[in-house]
């Protein structure tokens, strides 16, 4: 196959089984989840379920400040990479072009030597967090295959991209081809990971919220 | 003096005593019932709490000794309780009402806590007696040793 | 598969929900939950992570409740579940967790962990993993009525007592009136005193009450062992003895998982709403503090710091209350650091302090209580939990600290104003 070809078929064919196996999968994650259901509570509430759990979901996004002195470093480089693949994704030309294809919209983008600096910062935050999660005690005891091959999807992606659009190594069409299969491959496997969670904390979040505010305290 | 023969006028004559009366007649109502408790560190405690020369370091001391009694004594949390054992607990606490200065007694002094902790000792050895013997004979008791106390 | 292993998978399975589905599936590893147990933070054991705890439930969910779990466990690719993997985990479940709740607070993700952990000693219970200790304690709570054994003359003795100490009559099996008194066989037998500082808070604030012989025990040792069937056993006896005499609250002692047992589970637990209130002795005496009802005449001196017991506080909702009451007979009240909804677990409850097997832990977890003490130095620590109190004052002891612990209603009692 040239590479030409190879790039037809990871924006094509590629993409499209990629996106169905990705909707279906978080679906079908999700669905597993609320269709278990949980029974009513019968005490007498001290406090709202819906504004307590709503309440929850935005706040948990701020540790408290013990908390944080305690695990900065996972915090921290958590936060920096989370917020980089946002920004990377959704405001580099290249990536809003793409949607814009897909949703019919786009949006201003942001100049290429942010969105570059973006990129390495969140490249070297993901490499933090790896050695963070091999050096950190309790994250040396928790961590299991998946843990690091979800960090592998995420990372890849990322540095694809960055080489993809700085013509780095192979030609062009190769290094696109290579990115693209790559986030492919990220959504393929996606929904049967612990990288549900994107979807998933918004309930946790919100149960935990509403366990909480029934009895009258703000989690 | 006249007879004490209610808790009313009992309790203030106990508030009434001067802080070291108050630590000697403490230490006559955890004597006798000190045999509830088979903790040998109390014999020392009260030796030093009815000393009328005993120091505040020493009675410090028994404090603490006291307390530690207590401690090794009291009932755990989902423990099967031992009410005899537990009388030996109340021993302790009357031993450390004994042994606390009156400026940090609790309500009622010294010697009314340790009267109180002394009953309680009592009340406890009986729970699990098939006896009819009545809790009332304990505060009976101490009325007439406040009694002998005031009138020597 | 063994009777009992087979009951205990039996049992996790039915504690999977959408709650424990959703936490499972939104866990990313990332050990915060680590940092906030003291558990963990005074031994240094990676093991002791909370997520780590849930192990047991966790791998029963991914088995049954998912279809990539179902694929890989036809597949013959699940990680497995037998007595020994339950055994090892026994020690994590029970003598390594009070039920705190300080690991749901921190979780990014927003894992309710120690409900989690709750769910898993229920299959633990089952499969027959729970400690001695707590297992003893249940049978006596079922048989006798009280975990420590603890029976309607023993109480009656200690009434008589406080009736002498007190010159107050203490009623008992009294019908239609405002309030029915628990109290837990901790307080019985450690801590008398309780049962005086009500009686004459109650009598100074014309309150009606009186203390059932039919149902006066408030630890629920079911809630701690994770055993619901027997949990609401213990709550029913208490819903019956409300019901007879017609009371309008049932107030719940100084004593933390009675709360919790009693105000949030004990309506789920026994399927039905209850037709009387429930209400924590602190929420009673400041409603008495906001109706005027509660008059203070003298003041504590000493410097004054409150140790929030957790089942009262971070999962219970009685937070500003004890405060509000604090501040009424002292001027000098100083919180300690994390004070609140934040605050640090003393290492004993949730049944820790039944099980003689976690006595040594239990004495190093202290350290963490210790630490936040050391930093506010107070001259006396006031509580509102039994269990605490004594285990606190066990933890003072060990590193010759001398701190007096204080209860917050018998501080209140000491100080009513004589009218």
């Amino acid at each position: 196959m040239t590479e030409i070809e190879l790039l037809s078929w990871a924006r094509g064919p590629g993409l499209q089984i990629a996106t169905i196996i990705f909707v279906a999968g978080v679906v079908i994650r999700i669905l597993e989840i609320l269709l278990l259901g949980r029974k009513a509570n019968l005490a007498e509430a001290k406090g709202g379920e819906m504004s307590g759990g709503l309440r929850t979901v935005f706040t948990r996004t701020v540790p408290d400040r013990t908390t944080f002195k305690r695990s900065s470093v996972t915090i921290v480089f958590g936060y920096i990479f989370h917020i980089g693949l946002f920004v990377v994704c959704f405001f580099s030309a290249p990536h809003i072009l793409f949607l814009k294809d897909i949703i019919g919209f786009g949006w201003p983008s942001l100049p290429t030597p942010v969105i570059d600096a973006f990129a390495v910062i969140t490249i070297i935050a993901l490499l933090g967090t790896l050695v963070n999660r091999l050096t950190n005690r309790v994250m040396r005891f928790l961590t299991n295959f998946e843990d690091l091959l979800t960090w592998f999807l995420t990372f890849l992606p990322v540095i694809t991209g960055y080489v993809a659009f700085h013509r780095i190594g192979l030609t062009a069409p190769s290094l696109l081809a290579v990115h693209i299969l790559s986030v492919e491959l990220l959504l393929v496997i996606f929904p049967f990971t612990k990288l549900m969670h994107a979807f998933t904390l918004f309930l946790a979040r919100w149960y935990n919220g509403a366990i909480s505010g029934y009895k009258g305290v703000a989690s | 003096m006249s007879e004490l023969c209610n808790d009313t006028d009992f309790r203030k004559a106990l508030e009434a005593l001067d802080d070291l009366q108050q630590r000697q007649v403490a230490a006559l109502f955890v004597q006798h019932v000190l045999a509830l408790s088979g903790d040998k560190r109390l014999e020392r405690v009260l030796k030093t709490a009815a000393e009328a020369d005993a120091t505040q370091e020493e009675l410090a001391s028994a404090l603490k000794s006291a307390h530690a009694v207590t401690f090794d004594n009291h009932a755990r949390c989902g423990a099967e309780g031992n009410w005899s054992d537990q009388a030996g607990y109340f021993v302790a606490r009357a031993a450390v009402a004994a042994t606390t200065p009156v400026t940090q007694a609790r309500a009622g002094g010294p010697a009314w806590q340790a009267a109180m902790s002394a009953r309680m000792a009592y009340t406890s050895s009986l729970i699990e007696d098939a006896s009819n013997r009545s809790a009332h004979a304990e505060c009976e008791w101490q009325y007439q040793a406040l009694s002998d106390y005031l009138n020597v | 598969m063994s009777a009992s292993l087979e009951k205990g998978i039996n049992a996790f399975k039915r504690q999977v929900d959408s709650t424990v589905a959703a936490f499972f599936s939104s866990c990313v590893h990332c050990g915060l939950c680590a940092e906030a147990c003291l558990f963990y933070t005074e031994t240094g054991d990676p093991k002791r992570t909370p997520i780590n705890k849930t192990e047991p439930l966790r791998r029963i969910w991914k088995s049954e409740f998912t279809l990539v779990g179902r694929v890989g466990k036809m597949l013959g690719l699940s990680k497995k579940i037998d007595d020994e993997f339950l055994e090892e985990w026994q020690e994590l479940v029970y003598d390594s967790c009070t039920l705190c709740g300080r690991c749901s607070m921190v979780c990014p993700v927003g894992n309710d962990i120690a409900l989690m952990i709750r769910k898993t000693r229920e299959g633990m219970a089952a499969a027959g993993q729970a400690p001695e200790g707590l297992v003893g304690a249940t049978t006596r709570a079922v048989t006798i009525g009280s975990p420590m054994g603890v029976k309607w003359p023993a109480l009656q003795a200690q009434i008589k007592h406080v009736e002498e100490d007190t010159g107050l009559k203490i009623p008992v099996d009294v019908e239609d009136v405002e309030y029915m008194l628990l109290l837990s066989s901790m307080e019985i037998m450690n801590f008398p005193e309780f049962i005086e500082a009500v009686a004459k808070i109650f009598d100074k604030a014309g309150t009606t009450w009186t203390i059932s012989s039919e149902a006066f025990e408030a630890t629920n040792s079911g809630i701690q062992i994770g055993v619901s069937d027997i949990a609401a056993v213990l709550v029913q006896r208490i819903v019956d003895a409300a019901d007879k005499l017609r009371v309008k609250t049932v107030i719940s002692p100084e004593c933390g998982h009675a709360y919790t047992a009693i105000r949030w589970d004990g309506p789920n637990l026994v399927g039905k709403a209850f037709n009387f209130k429930v209400r924590h002795i602190l929420e009673v005496m400041d409603d008495l503090r906001k109706d005027g009802r509660l008059k203070i005449a003298t003041k504590e001196t000493r410097k004054l710091t409150y140790h929030d017991p957790c089942q009262i506080s971070r999962r219970g909702g009685v937070i500003q209350e004890p405060r509000n009451l604090i501040n009424m007979v002292s001027d000098n009240f100083v919180e300690m650091p994390d004070a609140g909804k934040m605050n640090w677990c003393c290492g004993a409850g949730g049944g820790v302090s039944a099980n003689e097997r976690a006595d040594e832990i239990r004495l190093k977890v202290f350290e963490r209580k210790k630490a936040q003490l050391d930093e506010v130095k107070p001259d006396a620590i006031v509580s509102a939990c039994s269990n605490c109190r004594i285990h606190l004052e066990d933890g003072l002891e060990e590193y010759n600290m001398d701190i007096p612990l204080l209860s917050l209603t018998e501080t209140l009692a000491e100080h009513l104003a004589e009218d």
